[in-house]
């Protein structure tokens, strides 16, 4: 036995009463024609019949003459089980109970729709066999498209006796009622008022319990066919209380595995409904909420995994979505939250806290992907409410490393997505409240907006856990991104049009040849530049003031730290931080701290091979990408100060192997060519040779960074490197230093370097070199040191470097 | 042995500290470090296409293939993502490295990158299974020092994804510094990202990375560097293997039921000393536990829970 979606005849809707009257004609079916029965208007009828004591309803479709209204055209009974199709837009077509066939073509679409809606509303409350097919044809016009409208839906016995073939015949009907929309929403509909479900429950355990296993997998399928209706009512039906047990139960067993049954409730029992507290939870509906999500979280991960495709898939991250946005607005609304980051504040043990880090670092991880201004809700109250001391205890008392790490990658969360947003809270918490002092180092020079810079540093400096290391590098980096900057402070994103402008780390346009004109370009914007800029230019002073001499310190030979001492691995991260700043920061004040500190330096002694290759190598990189900036006083630096002395020591002993060390040093020596022959242009071109004033042009391209650079290593280096003239790259290197050296000759242009033959020794020919960009700084200061006086103070700083 | 322990346990999907696993990737860095871009390998050797986390078809693959003791293999690259046990695989396949050097080539495919195992399970896959990113990182950072290729007796160039534009010769990838995150554009990304297609040149990629290839780009490749094939994975074949190019080309996929869903077979390909081609075919199996016992292959749930 099967129920239908048979509703009580007698409950007619009040208002569902007889029909306007539409114009319409009239056609009946006759010797295969459809004869034109005349024009009329159509109303549906609904009349009160008395059967014996009983007053029933029955329904007509009735159409009467427009030439004279007393006529009848047709009187047809809504009865039995007539299948009324309406064709495209205006017509209605059946065979009545006597066998003929009508049609009723109305002037108006809007007519028929009328009628339409009548027959549908008949169907629901009068004649439940009755149905109302829609007929269209279809988009590529070939053939048609049937889809039910209203008529008997088929809908699983709800019989307290369950057996195998209810079962096999309620899954035939939940499959095919999926098809069309109509018999699919009655079927939720019927899913959701009737308490079917627990019906299949009530089986299942009497099926596990008599080891019905063609039941059992019956059951499970059906379930997944309802979930497969991706319906969010039956969906969270599912994983409410009544019902998850149950439901997870059945989906224990699955036809894909016939001989195993997973032990989802057992997990569950064990581990699910085990949420820890740690303080109370008052509010029950939250506690469902939390339950659900995670509830959910378990389907779609575990239960579902293999069977859920990408429409379900959406469906369970909608409403996981929904209900983390509740609890991430619950929480900032609720006391909740004070008393957790009360927990800090007090003396409880150490464990409580430890709880509370875990929780508000499950929050913080709900809240990732909530959307954007929900985030900057959430995070500017959790500052607010004391995540700082949050944090000072992770960073100062806590000595467990994970606890740290969970305590970093929750703030990385929140710098990721405004990473202005702890500082400016933090600055304005410090105009009314002190706060407590308890990190290192030397705190009292610390700006409380570098703190949190201060408190990742000695971190990283100091803790040993690899993991964490890498966390805070990647926190570091993000707090010194500029483009992270870029998010606005009130957690819109404002498009600040010249934000670039004080970071001018554009390379592409500050260094086509003679690097210095982007870099007044940038300075000629900052003229303009917004309030927010002259934050941030505040902000990236105070980090290479207060921030980057501690942080950097282990890189100064000033600081006379034995490098041998130091872990390998946090060099690394160091010289990668130090790549970061020279590449992405404002190019005069990341090179003056790298340049007056001596870094370079220490970088080229750490490619010696008392280091490890990860480092050796990192080091290499770290010059590969500062030479990359096509910067003069990088430039010149380096070869003055014989820097890349140790990249090709280490090329020497790698020489005839193919491994890593090669790659790296034959990308930076690819660079280098292919610089040359970018700024070089036509050098190779022929027909430039024969013209003078060609040649001196090239030769003033000639002079360029990379050239010079290219001079350098051929000319101490060239016999290493001649090792590797398979390389195109490497014979153009080679075919560069012959050309630039003929111009030059020929020109007869007397330069230091033209004068050192390759055959002096390095000493010379560094003195020389050094000699050389001497000169050029004198030239370019003459020319170009009408400018601010900030440019001018660099330019001191470079002699002072160069000279030194 | 702890090597052997630590081999065991990962075979049977089980838990390894986090500080054993950032040693296991501390010397497979080492090892790595010392390879070139495009290694050499010897026949007789085995090579293996996509693996996608599927720790127990990874197994079998071992056992249809005669296992790491006896036979060579080269990897060709998509260890992580999709499937269930991405750490797991990765892991295992690090571990054999470690223990056998010269039989283990693991060569780099596109889902070896810090972005993509973002979004294609493996990062959460960690997330789930220690509550924290560490180990997702530590293994990050050997993504960065696999090699990009491998030839075998100089004939045979293994690629996980394809050909380049801006690769004609072997001597060009040498000059790659692979140590990076795979670029979106270029001679390294193209090698992970393109697919062979029949195509007259060089053509746009649906994929949004790397490019088409055709035959005449495979046969100037081939002469080129006097080889007889190319060995790839990449897509998903029914069948296990696909030549393609009058056998200048052959894509291997061995992750069997791909997904758990795909319903495929996959293949491995054995080169033997002659350079012929010998595929094995293998299915999905069903997985077991450490004492044999019958598993459901998925996810693991998350671990603690805070209200």
């Amino acid at each position: 036995m099967t129920s239908t979606n048979t509703n009580n005849q007698n409950n007619v809707d009040e208002s569902f009463s007889n029909t306007e009257p539409k114009r319409v004609k009239v056609y009946v079916l006759e010797n295969n024609e459809w004869k034109d029965n005349g024009t009329g208007f159509c109303t549906g009828e609904i009349r009160d019949v008395e059967e014996g004591d009983e007053i029933t309803k029955s329904a007509y479709l009735v159409v009467s003459s427009e030439d004279d209204q007393k006529e009848t055209l047709l009187r047809s009974k809504v009865e039995g089980n007539i299948e009324y199709q309406r064709q495209e837009e205006t017509l209605i077509v059946w065979k009545d109970l006597n066998g003929n066939d009508i049609a009723l073509s109305f002037e108006e679409s809007i007519g028929c729709d009328t009628l339409c809606e009548f027959i549908i509303q008949v169907q629901r409350h009068i004649e439940n066999s009755i149905s109302l097919i829609s007929v269209k044809s279809s988009d590529n016009g070939i053939g048609s498209v049937h889809e039910i409208v209203a008529g008997p839906v088929i809908l699983p016995s709800t019989d307290k006796d369950q057996n195998t073939d209810t079962l096999y015949d309620a899954l035939k009907i939940v499959n095919e009622n999926s098809i069309y929309d109509y018999m699919k929403n009655e079927t939720i509909e019927f899913i959701l008022q009737s308490s079917y479900i627990n019906l299949l429950i009530d089986h299942f355990h009497r099926a596990e319990k008599g080891k019905m296993i063609k039941d059992l997998f019956l059951l499970s399928t059906i379930i997944k066919t309802l979930i497969l209706y991706n319906q969010r009512d039956i969906i969270e039906l599912m994983v409410d209380d009544e019902h998850i047990m149950g439901i997870i139960g059945i989906l224990e067993y699955d036809t894909e595995f016939p001989n195993l049954k997973a032990n989802h409730r057992e997990y569950l029992k064990l581990n699910g409904p085990c949420f820890k507290e740690v303080i109370p939870l008052e509010n029950k509906d939250l506690e469902l909420v939390v339950k659900k999500y995670f509830r959910l979280k378990f389907l779609k991960d575990v239960v579902l995994v293999r069977f859920l495709d990408d429409n379900n898939l959406n469906s369970f991250m909608d409403i996981i979505l929904d209900l983390k946005t509740c609890i991430i607005d619950w929480l900032q609304t609720d006391p909740f939250l004070d008393k957790i980051m009360n927990i800090f504040s007090t003396d409880d043990d150490s464990s409580k806290k430890r709880d509370a880090i875990r929780l508000l670092h499950q929050y913080v991880g709900m809240s990732k992907d909530l959307d954007p201004i929900d985030k900057t809700k959430f995070y500017r109250t959790l500052v607010r409410k004391g995540l700082f001391n949050v944090l000072s205890y992770a960073f100062s008392q806590e000595k467990d490393s994970n606890l740290r790490i969970l305590a970093t990658d929750l703030i990385i969360t929140i710098i990721e997505h405004d990473i202005l947003l702890i500082h400016n809270i933090q600055n304005e918490k410090t105009k009314d409240t002190a706060i407590d002092d308890n990190f290192p180092p030397a705190s009292d020079a610390i700006t409380d907006d570098m703190k949190l810079l201060s408190i990742l540093s000695t971190i990283l400096l100091s803790d040993k856990s690899p993991g964490l290391m890498e966390q805070v590098v990647q926190a570091l980096s993000t707090l010194l991104h500029p483009d992270g900057c870029l998010a606005g402070t009130d957690g819109e994103f404002s498009n600040f049009s010249s934000i670039s402008s004080i970071n001018g780390f554009d390379v592409n346009d500050s260094d086509n040849s003679y690097g210095m004109d982007g870099i007044f370009n940038s300075i000629d914007r900052d003229n303009n530049e917004t309030e927010a800029n002259k934050q941030l230019k505040i902000y990236f002073n105070k980090f290479y003031s207060q921030i980057a001499p501690f942080l950097f310190k282990p890189l100064m030979p000033k600081a006379n730290i034995d490098c041998s001492e130091l872990d390998d691995f946090l060099l690394i991260h160091l010289l990668k931080l130090i790549s970061f700043i020279a590449t992405e920061h404002t190019r005069l004040i990341s090179r003056k701290f790298i340049l007056e500190n001596g870094i370079l330096k220490t970088l080229s002694q750490l490619i010696g091979p008392t280091h490890i290759l990860q480092l050796r190598l990192t080091a290499v990189r770290c010059f590969k990408n500062i030479l990359n900036l096509n910067d003069k006083y990088y430039h010149r630096y380096i070869i003055s100060n014989n820097l890349v002395d140790p990249i090709f020591e280490l090329l020497k002993d790698n020489l005839f192997e193919d491994n890593l060390a090669t790659s790296c040093i034959l990308d930076l020596l690819n660079i280098v060519s292919l610089n040359c022959t970018l700024d070089s242009g036509k050098e190779n071109d022929q027909n430039a040779k024969h013209n003078l004033t060609e040649k001196s042009k090239s030769l003033n391209k000639a002079k360029n960074n990379f050239t010079i650079l290219n001079k350098h290593i051929i000319g101490k280096y060239g016999s290493i490197i001649k090792e590797l003239s398979s390389f195109p790259f490497i014979r153009e290197m080679f075919e560069f230093d012959r050309i630039t050296n003929e111009i030059e000759k020929e020109l007869d242009i007397e330069t230091d370097i033209d004068r050192i033959s390759p055959n002096d020794t390095d000493t010379n020919k560094s003195d020389a070199t050094t000699e050389n960009c001497k000169r050029s700084y004198s030239e370019l200061e003459t020319s170009e040191n009408s400018n601010s006086n900030e440019d001018v103070s660099k330019f001191e700083l470079d002699q002072h470097v160069v000279t030194s | 042995m702890e090597l052997e322990k630590t081999i065991r346990l990962l075979k049977e999907g089980k838990h390894l500290s986090e500080e054993r696993v950032y040693d296991i990737c501390l010397k497979s860095q080492e090892l790595l470090i010392t390879e070139g871009n495009v290694t050499h390998v010897d026949t007789p050797v085995t090579i293996c296409g996509d693996i996608h986390g599927q720790l127990h078809d990874l197994l079998t693959l071992f056992e249809k293939s005669g296992g790491v003791e006896k036979t060579r293999y080269v990897f060709l690259g998509d260890f992580v993502d999709r499937g269930f046990y991405s750490l797991e695989s990765f892991l295992l396949l690090l571990c054999y490295k470690i223990r056998y050097p010269d039989r283990i080539t693991l060569i780099r495919g596109n889902h070896e990158t810090r972005q993509i195992t973002k979004v294609y399970g493996f990062y959460d896959e960690v997330m789930r299974k220690y509550g924290n990113s560490n180990v997702w990182r530590y293994c990050c950072e050997v993504f960065d020092y696999l090699s990009l290729g491998a030839i075998i007796n100089n004939r045979i160039f293994c690629v996980h994804g394809g050909l380049s534009p801006d690769v004609s010769t072997i001597n060009e990838i040498k000059a790659i510094d692979r140590k990076q995150e795979v670029p979106h554009e270029g001679a390294m990304c193209d090698l992970l990202w393109s697919d062979p297609d029949d195509v007259d040149k060089w053509s746009l990629s649906p994929r949004g990375a790397g490019f088409l290839f055709g035959s005449n780009e495979v046969e100037e490749f081939l002469h080129t560097n006097g080889f007889e094939l190319i060995a790839r994975a990449h897509q998903l074949v029914m069948e296990g293997y696909k030549e393609m190019f009058d056998g200048g080309l052959v894509t291997v996929w061995s992750a069997p039921n791909y997904c758990y869903r795909c319903g495929n077979v996959a293949a491995v390909l054995k080169i033997d000393d002659q350079l012929e081609r010998n595929y094995t075919i293998f299915d999905a199996v069903q997985p077991q536990d450490g004492v044999g016992n019958a598993i459901i292959p998925t996810k693991q749930p998350q671990m603690d829970y805070f209200l």
